[in-house]
């Protein structure tokens, strides 16, 4: 019995968590546009980077996945499901490397690399669509706001391990 | 800060660095060439220091329609059938700093040749 209870409970986190990553990212889409495309706070991330230092690389891909798919669905612009499904794949890449760097206590650092990461993704997705390099002049924009953007959901991040792990105990 | 982290964090300072640099870097160049693009070929350039009156160009194909409206010295897409707009939104440019992109339409206006605007990057 143990076993379909522990799946059970692991599908009802992910599902959780994906519920949760798809509100925000929703509810941040409202948010009126920045003159320079591709900037903004990302606060579906700190899901992402919770679900990765506490539950594991897989758990985050599948919820990452999910949300990026969803909120690319739910938006109603599919074009944009290649440039987040890019910028995605390369920034958990990056998370999971930081993973075995990291500690505990130095979660929050994730969170920029991360963040830069997953724009230079987007903008190579993007140039491969363009069929040129121009995009490219968005990038050092884009690396400046990645950076405040992710030391901001970065420290959201280790704020929530930090309160829920205190929970747990 | 120990180990790893800190390497992590020095990268990022340096990115950071290397990014606010390439933002205030100034070139200057006397006579701006607007180059539009679409899927990577050249669709038309114009000498901007040229224009005797303003005018318009559209640009049409089967992705959808950008009106391109063209003064001396500046350029920008008027309309567009896109959804987002961005292109739009990003208005006149009149340096090289950044292109204006529709990227629903694969289509790119860059200028070459032109000086980036002081405090343009700001």
């Amino acid at each position: 019995m143990a076993q379909p209870v522990r799946r059970a409970g692991r599908l009802t986190r992910l599902a959780l968590l994906t519920a949760i990553a798809l509100t925000i990212f929703l509810a941040e889409a409202q948010l009126p546009v920045l003159p320079i495309p591709g900037v903004k706070l990302g606060l579906a991330n700190i899901v992402t980077v919770y679900t990765m230092f506490v539950l594991g690389p897989g758990d985050a891909l599948l919820v990452l996945s999910a949300r990026v798919f969803l909120g690319a669905v739910f938006s109603g612009q599919m074009m944009t499901l290649l440039y987040s499904a890019a910028g995605g794949l390369l920034s958990w890449c990056a998370l999971c490397l930081l993973g075995k760097l990291l500690t505990r206590e130095q979660i929050w650092l994730a969170s920029p690399v991360a963040a830069v990461v997953h724009n230079l993704g987007q903008l190579l997705a993007a140039a491969a669509v363009l069929g040129s390099w121009a995009v490219l002049a968005w990038l050092p924009y884009l690396v400046v706001a990645a950076v405040i953007a992710g030391l901001f959901t970065g420290a959201a991040a280790q704020a929530l391990i930090r309160r829920l792990s205190r929970l747990q105990k | 800060m120990r180990g790893a982290a800190k390497w992590v964090a020095i990268g990022l300072v340096l990115v950071v660095a290397a990014a606010a640099a390439l933002l205030f870097q100034s070139r200057s160049a006397p006579s701006p060439v607007a180059r539009i693009t679409r899927d990577g070929a050249v669709v038309e350039e114009i000498p901007l220091d040229q224009v005797a009156a303003p005018y318009t160009i559209t640009l049409e194909d089967s992705l959808g329609t950008n009106l391109v409206q063209v003064e001396r010295g500046r350029i920008r897409i008027a309309e567009a059938d896109c959804p987002d707009q961005v292109c739009v939104n990003q208005g006149w440019i009149s340096d090289g700093t950044v292109p204006v992109i529709c990227l629903p339409h694969r289509l790119v206006i860059e200028i070459r040749g032109g000086g980036e605007l002081d405090g343009a990057a700001g």
